[in-house]
């Protein structure tokens, strides 16, 4: 009986929130983060930055991201690239996400639709936002890993973010190595930061 | 004797051992087919795709700025809803020809709704009603719809990416757009670059966003585009 007990203790699989409960806290917090009067000040739109990017490293699977963008070819991506590579394409990501919704937003309200069990652990939950003239629906390709739910890919208005990238990273490793596409992804966030 | 097995038990339940069978060959299985075009015209595509970069930060960005300034947002909403509104007909057509009556319906509801009580459509009161809103159809779609294929990657000077099918749908619909009829020409021209404008004032700053974001902005464009095309079609 104590045995039993403890079993059910441990594996706990009852215990991971469904993924749109996963996925609803942080997005709100990042809204409410976005509508804080507090950061309107463009000074303050580092520590606002720096805020919603600590949210999204907890949502976001980028090894996930990572391995799906470059699908065949992270089997020749040696364990070192295969680390550097996730670490710049997350900064990338990071950035680009953060560009979008600091620029784009403006107080909209989204939408939370509904989830779907596609497979054992994996999961779309399916949003909108709510604009002029018409909303836009986004899409998040979720997946259970170590008991959390996390975003693995991102699909607004039809347009998978991880397919995208996979045919630009295709497309480089035909003519160049590895490391001089993450030489191409840390130019893009070197930018970035100078900026 | 009792203990083993429900150590075993309990070691095949850990994540660990769940995450490294599942982990292996999972992301390649993932992948949908990607959605490929041939490209034969690359050369001069990528060159209509650079002159349409220059031409939207030299030209048409500056003058959506300016227009922006200018004219207040309700305006802007009240053009960009009228210029919707005359679409009706492409829309209406082309739900017709792919048997999607429904939508066809919902499409004319909208019109009258919005040409009257939203006076000529300026306003769109037909938003609040989800029915009325069905998904847009074009003739590039129609003509997917029945099984034509994209033809090849078009990148079109001014109006962007494109694709063999989705052109000659453009020119299928130029014949149904009341614009089209208008005379003199240059009164018709006017009035869709006011359109192009108008629209354009509140999208400032997507284009870029979506060029930083990419790595290799012409390819990304164009997966971006079919996807997105395949994505209407389907719906």
């Amino acid at each position: 009986m104590m045995i039993l007990l403890i079993l059910t203790g441990r594996t706990g699989l009852s215990a991971a929130a469904s993924p749109m409960e996963a996925l609803k806290n942080p997005i709100e917090t990042v809204l409410s983060l976005l509508k804080d009067p507090k950061y309107k000040d463009p000074d303050q739109r580092q520590q606002q930055r720096d805020k919603i990017l600590a949210i999204t490293r907890q949502i976001f699977d980028f090894t996930e991201m990572s391995k799906r963008a470059l699908a065949r070819n992270w089997k020749s991506f040696s364990p070192q690239e295969q680390l550097k590579f996730a670490d710049v394409f997350a900064d990338h990501l990071s950035n680009s996400y953060m560009d979008k919704i600091q620029g784009e937003y403006k107080g909209e309200t989204i939408i939370f639709l509904g989830q779907e069990m596609v497979a054992d652990g994996k999961a779309l939950v399916t949003t909108k936002i709510q604009r002029q003239p018409s909303d836009i629906s986004v899409d998040y390709s979720m997946l259970l890993v170590d008991n959390q739910w996390r975003v693995y890919d991102v699909n607004i208005e039809g347009v998978s973010l991880i397919k995208n990238y996979r045919s630009q990273f295709d497309q480089i490793l035909v003519k160049e190595s590895p490391t001089q596409l993450i030489e191409r992804l840390k130019k893009k966030v070197e930018v970035k930061i100078g900026n | 004797m009792f203990l083993p097995g429900i150590l075993a038990v309990y070691s095949a339940e850990s994540p660990a051992a769940r995450a490294s069978s599942s982990d292996d060959e999972e992301y390649l299985d993932d992948a949908a087919p990607r959605i490929t075009v041939a490209d034969p015209l690359y050369v001069l595509n990528q060159a209509v795709f650079d002159f349409n970069d220059k031409m939207y930060f030299w030209a048409l960005k500056p003058i959506a700025q300016g227009y922006k300034t200018v004219v207040p947002t309700p305006v802007r909403r009240g053009i960009q809803n009228f210029f919707h509104n005359l679409g009706s007909p492409v829309r209406v057509v082309n739900c017709f020809l792919q048997g999607k009556m429904g939508a066809m319906a919902s499409e004319m509801c909208r019109f009258v709704y919005n040409t009257s009580f939203g006076i000529l459509g300026f306003w769109d009161p037909a938003k609040d009603y989800p029915h009325l809103n069905p998904p847009e159809e074009d003739f590039g779609q129609t003509l997917g719809f029945f099984g034509i294929g994209n033809g090849i990657y078009l990148v079109l000077p001014f109006l962007g990416p494109s694709t063999l099918r989705d052109t000659i749908g453009m020119g299928g619909d130029y014949f149904i757009t009341p614009m089209t009829y208008i005379d003199p020409a240059a009164l018709a021209w006017s009035l869709k670059g006011e359109e192009t404008v108008n629209d354009l004032s509140f999208r400032i700053g997507q284009y870029e966003e979506m060029k930083d974001a990419a790595i290799i902005p012409y390819a990304s464009f164009k997966d971006g585009y079919l996807q997105y095309r395949k994505q209407k079609i389907d719906q």
